[in-house]
């Protein structure tokens, strides 16, 4: 795949989305639906690099274009993700007093939910090339449970992930 | 405000590669140890200018923490300090999460690692449940008619973007528009 369309799909994913797995949809449909680039499992693993390291969650995107063009594509994956951050710039001096508006708020409101909506549609088929049976299952209830309900770090959960697969694997 | 030391581009750089680089567990936790940094110890920043920086980090297009930095960097240093905090904040996550990347396709073949993999990729789905739930949280309305009004419009709005996209594959681009211009022309009942 051309770097230049590389950027410019991960940037459509990135602009169009307003977290950082929020762009997930765009990108699956993008890569996985529309030009089978990748499968499902090899975005579940770019999701899973972007998400083991520290920095923000929309890392993933620099994984996703690693797996399609090696690292020239994960610089086009870097661009394209850092790039929609500087619009808060004119935003800051121009539109930060408008924020408060009703109807502009209520707008953003809208984009959110029909993000969410989009989130979920993305995350059922990559939660099922996650399942693998009851283990996997447990899994994800305890990683979600944890996340929603507790402070406890993300590292720790991934951690706590990977010693329980090798466990699991141990005793099988 | 007597800010401890006057702030610069390298030193507003330093800080974010520091913690951006050493906080794990995503924004909302990157946020909070850099206020403790910006706004409690060095006083680059008020505590009025770090929230507006946060809200219009949420209405920016991308990654939210990536929008924060630039705006909190263009905030004390101007357009070098929104790139020097950008970058400090993402290049060298971005290139830790590319050897992770590649130290995957190298253990595709390795049982153990798989294993461990395995382990987190159903904890990863997990966490976009809880990422969904995040986003959809703020919008849930209380047991009140206008709280109703309020939760049947993020079922409706995120109910139909799930199934147009779900079922009927539409694009998620035209999805994002229609629920924006449903937003505007509906307005939040907490408003109303």
């Amino acid at each position: 795949m051309n770097l230049l369309v590389l950027y410019l799909l991960l940037l459509k994913a990135s602009v169009t989305s307003f977290s950082g797995l929020g762009s997930l949809p765009m990108v699956r449909n993008d890569f996985v639906v529309e030009r089978q680039l990748l499968t499902d499992h090899e975005l579940n693993m770019a999701v899973v690099a972007g998400r083991t390291g520290p920095g923000p969650f929309g890392l993933y995107l620099v994984c996703v274009a690693y797996e399609v063009r090696g690292i020239p594509g994960a610089f086009m994956g870097f661009l394209a993700l850092i790039t929609p951050a500087f619009l808060v710039i004119p935003l800051i001096r121009w539109i930060g007093k408008r924020a408060d508006i009703p109807r502009v708020r209520s707008a953003i409101r809208g984009l959110l939910l029909a993000s969410a909506g989009l989130l979920i549609s993305s995350s059922v088929p990559l939660t099922m090339d996650a399942f693998t049976g009851a283990f996997s299952a447990i899994l994800m209830a305890a990683s979600f449970g944890i996340l929603t309900f507790t402070r406890i770090d993300s590292a720790w959960l991934m951690l706590g992930a990977a010693g329980a697969g090798l466990a699991a694997s141990l005793f099988h | 405000m007597n800010p401890q030391s006057s702030p610069s581009v390298k030193k507003l750089t330093e800080i974010f590669f520091r913690v951006g680089n050493t906080t794990f567990g995503g924004g909302y936790v990157t946020i909070g140890m850099l206020g403790r940094e910006l706004v409690d110890t060095r006083r680059w920043i008020s505590p009025e200018k770090f929230d507006l920086a946060f809200a219009l980090a949420r209405v920016t297009p991308g990654t939210n923490l990536i929008a924060f930095c630039a705006a909190v960097g263009a905030l004390i240093c101007g357009v070098a300090g929104a790139i020097g905090a950008v970058l400090a904040l993402t290049a060298p996550s971005s290139a830790l999460a590319v050897l992770i990347a590649y130290g995957f396709e190298r253990w595709q073949g390795n049982r153990i690692a798989m294993a461990a993999i395995g382990g987190t990729v159903a904890a990863v789905a997990g966490m976009m449940w809880a990422t969904i739930w995040v986003i959809l949280k703020p919008h849930v309305g209380r047991m009140t008619i206008k709280g109703m009004i309020r939760n049947l419009q993020v079922v409706l709005i995120t109910g139909a973007a799930f199934v147009a996209s779900r079922f009927f594959q539409i694009t998620p681009l035209p999805i994002i528009l229609v629920g924006t211009l449903i937003g505007f022309l509906w307005k939040d009942a907490k408003d109303s």
